[in-house]
C-alpha cells in the first residue's frame, strides 16, 4: 500500500539486535498508523502488568500514512509505550521535523525493547540502522545532545533525545526533538532513560509514494483552503500562538489558578499571548509542512528559545500563581533543555504549593514565587532535594503527604489548562481519557468555547457524551494519520478521509475513519482494563464534583459527571463497569482482543 | 447516526450571500471572496460599492451575483445619495442591492420619508433585487413590523435583519416576526453574527430564505459535522439566543434598551436568565 513505507525496525537493546520486518498491512487498514498502530503493537506484545521500566516494556516511535506528505500539519510522529506515570497505555505526539525525517529513512515505526548495558543512541541513516555508544552524551541536556549528535552524524539529521530528567527516571520526563518540540506527556522520556537510550537520530532521503497524486493534490488544496479560511488557524494561532487562549479562557472563568482552587487569574494579562507578542516574541515557528505556524520563537533575559505555549504559561504561571512572563519563559526553556513535561511539572509544583499552604508539606513552596518555579523545575530534573518527590508527579506527591485529592490529575496524569467546571463536555473527556487528564483525546473546548464547528452550551451536560465519543474517535484517527489536532478547527472528517484515501489508495469515508478511531479507542481501553483500570478510574478529583468555583464566568458550577458517564458508557456499548460489551467488540472486529483479555 | 432535516451543502450555499464588508478589505481579499463563491456555489457575493466592478469582472461568466450595500451601514444619507449610489453600483455590475433604511426617520414616525427612500432605491435599481436592512437592534418589535410593512409597500424584494455593524445581529425571533409580516412571497434575509451551521440552520428554520455571513466557508464545511451527532442540535437555553439578553446600553438608544430588558421581566423563559449563578 502507498503512503506507508512498508517496513518496521525492531530493536532489542539488551542484545543489540536489529531486525527489519514488513509492516502488517492488515494492521494499517484497521489501525491506520501512528497511535493506532502503536496501540495494536503494544496490545499484541506487552505482557500483563509489565512494569513501565521493565526490559519488556516497548517504546514505539511511529509515523503515519500522511507523515512526510504534502498534507497540511503532517510533520509529526508519536511515541507509544506503557506510562510510568499513569500505568496506562500512553501515546505522546510531537511536531517539528523529526517525524518526516524518520519516515524518509524508509521505516514506518521503530519498536524498541530491552535495556542496553551502557548508554547508546540509535542512528538510522537512510535504512541503515546502528546502535552507537552514548556514554559521552549521558548527563548532557537536550540542546547539547542534539548539537553533538548532529555534528557527529549528519548536519541534516534530526534528533529526538532525553535530558537528565529522562536519565534519572523522572516520571514526568519528556522526549525532546528538534530542541524545542516535545513528546511531552506521560513520562515516556523516563521509559527511554530506563532503556539507556539517549537519543534516536534519523536522516533519510526516501520519499513517500502517493497512490493518486492528482486526487491527493486536490485534497491538499481543499484542506489548505479550509485552514486559510478559519479564523483560528488563519488568524489567532499564527498571530498570537496558542497563548491567544489565555484571556479568552480566563474571561470565561475556567483558567485554573493556584492548583485549580480558582478559575480566574487576576494577573492573566501578564502571561497572555498578547503580552508574549509585546515582550518576548522574535518570530513565528512552524513544524514541517504546517501552514498554521503557531510556534513562538522567543527571547527572554538574553536567552533564546521557543515558547511558552498556552499550556505552559498556565502550568508554570497561573497554576503556581505566577504572572512573571520572563520567569515562566525561563522555566519553560529549562523544561525543554532538561527534558520535562511542562504541564505536569507546573501542575506538580502547584500541587506542592497547595500542600504547603495546607501545612501538609514542610518545604517552603509558596504560590506566586516565580523564582521557586524555575529552581524547582531544575531540581525535579536532577531529583535534587524536594525535587526528588516532585519528580514522581503530583499524585504520588500528594498521596505521600496524605492528601491525594489535592493532585489535580486523572489516572495520575496532571490535567491541563481548562477547569472542567467551566465546560461539561471537556470534563467528561478528561474523565474518560485513555491516557488520563488530557485535553487532546477530545478537545471539546472547540465547540464549547471557540464555537468550532458550532457553538454549543458549555454548561449543559445533555448531549455531551455523544460529542465526547465523536471527538475521541476522530482524534484517535487524527493521531494515527498523523496530523496535528489543530487541523480539526478547520477540517472535518471528510477532509481527512479524502487525504487518506488518495494517499494510500484504499477508500475511506468520514464514517469509516470514525469507526477506525472507535476501534483504536476500544483497543486502548482493553489494554487499560487488562492493567486493572475500570469505572472507578474514569473520574475527576473531588474538587470538580463537589466544590463550585466562587468567582469568574464559571462560578457556581460543578461537573455533572455521574449522569454524563452513564450515558457515555451506554453510547459506547460498554457495560456499567466500563468494559466493552461483546457485541461492540464484534462490530469493531476486536473479538480476539477480548478473548485475550478474558484469558488474562 | 445520520441526522436528517437539514439542507445539503449545495442547498445551503444557494441561500448564502458570501459577505465581506470590512472597510479594510483589499482587492486580493475580494478576489479570494469571488473564488470561494464560485468554488462553493454561493448565491451572491456581498461587498462594498468600491469593489463592485472588480467582482463583476471576476464573476461575469458565472451564475454568482454581485450584491452591494447602499447607505451602509447607518442608512442616514439622503435619498438622493442612496439613489446615486444604487445607480452607480448597478452600472458597475451589481445585480442585487442591500439598502439600509433611514432608521432615525422610522423611529421619529416619519414613515412617508422611509417609504419614499425605499421606493426611490427600488426604482433606481431598475428591476434588480433590493433588500431592505431594518437594523433590528435599534428598533422595538412594533417598529420592526412597521419597517417591514413599509418595505413591502415599497415593492422591495427582501427585508433584512441587520448590517452586522449595529447593536446586534440576527435572532430567530426577529426573523419569525419579519416573516410573519411580509408573508411567504417576499424574502427574509438574516445577517449579522451568523458564525456556524447551527446559527444558520436555526435562522432558516425561523423563516429566513437568505443568509448574509462572512463565515460562509466555515458554515458549509462545518455542515459535514452535523451528520455525526444529534448533540449539535440540542436546544439552546432560550436566553442565549434572545435579543433581550444581548441588549447593550452602550450600543442602543436607552428607550430601546429598556424595551428589550422589560421583556425579560415577563418572559416565560426568565428562569433561564441565570447564566453564571448557581
Amino acid at each position: 500500500m502507498k503512503g506507508w513505507m512498508g517496513k518496521i525496525v525492531r530493536i532489542n537493546l539488551s542484545s543489540s539486535k536489529v531486525a527489519i520486518r514488513q509492516t502488517n498491512t492488515d494492521d494499517l487498514r484497521n489501525f491506520i498508523g501512528g497511535r493506532g498502530l502503536g496501540a495494536k503493537i503494544l496490545y499484541d506484545e506487552l505482557a500483563l502488568a509489565t512494569d513501565a521500566y521493565s526490559i519488556d516494556n516497548r517504546l514505539i516511535f511511529c509515523t503515519g500514512p500522511l507523515t512526510g506528505t504534502r498534507a497540511p500539519t503532517s510533520g509529526r510522529y508519536c511515541v507509544v509505550s506503557k506510562s510510568p506515570l499513569t500505568g496506562t497505555i500512553f501515546d505522546s505526539q510531537s511536531g517539528g521535523s523529526f517525524g518526516p525525517e524518520l519516515k524518509f529513512t524508509g521505516y514506518d515505526a521503530i519498536i524498541i525493547k530491552g535495556r542496553s548495558s551502557r548508554p547508546v543512541y540509535l542512528w538510522i541513516n537512510d535504512g541503515e540502522v546502528r546502535l552507537v555508544d552514548a556514554t559521552e552524551l549521558w548527563g548532557l541536556d537536550t540542546h547539547k545532545t542534539t548539537d553533538t549528535l548532529i555534528r557527529s552524524t549528519d548536519c541534516r539529521a534530526k534528533v529526538a533525545c532525553i535530558g537528565p530528567a529522562g536519565e534519572k527516571l523522572v516520571r514526568i520526563a519528556a522526549i525532546i526533538n528538534d530542541k524545542h518540540r516535545a513528546a511531552g506527556r506521560g513520562g515516556l522520556g523516563a521509559v527511554m532513560g530506563s532503556k539507556k537510550l539517549k537519543a534516536v537520530v534519523v536522516r533519510g532521503t526516501q520519499s513517500v509514494e502517493i497512490a493518486d497524486k492528482k486526487r491527493f493534490d486536490s485534497a491538499v488544496e481543499k484542506s489548505l483552503r479550509a485552514i486559510g479560511k478559519n479564523p483560528i488557524t488563519d488568524r489567532s494561532l499564527p498571530t498570537l500562538g496558542t497563548a491567544a487562549l489565555v484571556n479568552v479562557i480566563n474571561e470565561l472563568g475556567m483558567f485554573p489558578t493556584k492548583n485549580f482552587q480558582e478559575g480566574y487569574f487576576e494577573d492573566a494579562e501578564g502571561i497572555s499571548g498578547e503580552k508574549i507578542a509585546e515582550r518576548i516574541l522574535t518570530g513565528q515557528v512552524a513544524c514541517w509542512g504546517c501552514p498554521i505556524a503557531c510556534g513562538r520563537a522567543t527571547c527572554a533575559d538574553r536567552k533564546r528559545g521557543e515558547g511558552p505555549e498556552y499550556e505552559t504559561v498556565w502550568a508554570l504561571g497561573a497554576q503556581c500563581g505566577v504572572s512573571d512572563l520572563i520567569a515562566v519563559t525561563e522555566a519553560n526553556y529549562v523544561c525543554n533543555e532538561l527534558g520535562i513535561d511542562t504541564i505536569s511539572a507546573g501542575s506538580t509544583i502547584g500541587c506542592a504549593m497547595e500542600l504547603h499552604e495546607r501545612r501538609l508539606l514542610r518545604e517552603e513552596i509558596n504560590f506566586g514565587d516565580a523564582q521557586a518555579v524555575v529552581d524547582l523545575v531544575r531540581k525535579i530534573a536532577y531529583r535534587e532535594g524536594i525535587g526528588d518527590q516532585l519528580a514522581e508527579g503530583s499524585y504520588r506527591l500528594a498521596e505521600r503527604c496524605g492528601a491525594p485529592e489535592l493532585s489535580m490529575s486523572v489516572k495520575k496524569l496532571e490535567m491541563p489548562a481548562y477547569d472542567p467546571r467551566g465546560a461539561q463536555g471537556h470534563a467528561l473527556a478528561y474523565a474518560t481519557s485513555n491516557r488520563g487528564g488530557c485535553h487532546l483525546r477530545a478537545y471539546l473546548i472547540g465547540p464549547e468555547v471557540l464555537g468550532v464547528p458550532a457553538l454549543i452550551d458549555r454548561f449543559k451536560w445533555q448531549g455531551k457524551a455523544q460529542l465526547v465519543m465523536l471527538y475521541q474517535n476522530l482524534f484517535a484517527t487524527i493521531d494515527s494519520l498523523i496530523l496535528c489536532v489543530f487541523s480539526s478547527f478547520a477540517l472535518n472528517p471528510e477532509h481527512y478521509a479524502e487525504l487518506l484515501s488518495s494517499a494510500v489508495g484504499v477508500p475511506f469515508s468520514g464514517e469509516r475513519l470514525i469507526e477506525v478511531g472507535e476501534r483504536i479507542y476500544n483497543l486502548e481501553r482493553l489494554i487499560n482494563i487488562r492493567e486493572g483500570f475500570s469505572r472507578k478510574d474514569d473520574s475527576l478529583p473531588p474538587r470538580f464534583l463537589k466544590s463550585p468555583l466562587v468567582q469568574g464566568g464559571s462560578r457556581g458550577r460543578v461537573v455533572a459527571l455521574r449522569r454524563m458517564l452513564s450515558e457515555y458508557y451506554r453510547l459506547r456499548g460498554w457495560d456499567r463497569h466500563g468494559e466493552p460489551k461483546p457485541a461492540k467488540l464484534k462490530r469493531l472486529r476486536l473479538v480476539t482482543a477480548r478473548k485475550t483479555l478474558e484469558k488474562n | 447516526m445520520n441526522v436528517g432535516g437539514f439542507p445539503t451543502k449545495e442547498e445551503l450555499a444557494k441561500m448564502i450571500d458570501h459577505t465581506l464588508l470590512d472597510p479594510s478589505s483589499t482587492y486580493s481579499k475580494i478576489e479570494k471572496l469571488c473564488n470561494e463563491a464560485v468554488k462553493y456555489g454561493f448565491v451572491a457575493v456581498c461587498i462594498n460599492p468600491l469593489h463592485v466592478r472588480l467582482a463583476s469582472e471576476l464573476l461575469k461568466s458565472t451564475a454568482i451575483k454581485v450584491c452591494s450595500v447602499i447607505g451602509f451601514p447607518f442608512g442616514a444619507t439622503p435619498t438622493k445619495v442612496k439613489v446615486f449610489e444604487t445607480r452607480y453600483v448597478i452600472e458597475d455590475g451589481a445585480e442585487e442591492v442591500d439598502m439600509v433604511i433611514n432608521i432615525g426617520a422610522l423611529r421619529s414616525g416619519d414613515y412617508e420619508r422611509v417609504r419614499n427612500d425605499i421606493e426611490a432605491v427600488v426604482e433606481a435599481a431598475s428591476g434588480s433585487i433590493v433588500k431592505v436592512i431594518i437594523e433590528t437592534g435599534y428598533l422595538t418589535d412594533e417598529e420592526k413590523v412597521k419597517a417591514c410593512q413599509l418595505a413591502k409597500g415599497a415593492r422591495a424584494h427582501f427585508v433584512k435583519t441587520s448590517t452586522g455593524f449595529g447593536p446586534f445581529g440576527a435572532f430567530s425571533s426577529d426573523v419569525k416576526l419579519m416573516r410573519k409580516v411580509v408573508g411567504s412571497k417576499m424574502g427574509v434575509k438574516a445577517a449579522g453574527g451568523i458564525r456556524d451551521f447551527n446559527d444558520a440552520l436555526r435562522l432558516i428554520r425561523a423563516g429566513a430564505n437568505r443568509l448574509g455571513t462572512s463565515a460562509s466557508v466555515s458554515i458549509i464545511e462545518g455542515l459535514e459535522w452535523a451528520k455525526y451527532s444529534e448533540a449539535w442540535f440540542i436546544e439552546e437555553i432560550p436566553c442565549k439566543i434572545c435579543a433581550s439578553r444581548h441588549s447593550n446600553l452602550a450600543k442602543q438608544p436607552k428607550e430601546v434598551y429598556r424595551y428589550y430588558k422589560s421583556k425579560c421581566r415577563t418572559c416565560p423563559h426568565r428562569k433561564y436568565n441565570v447564566f453564571y449563578e448557581k
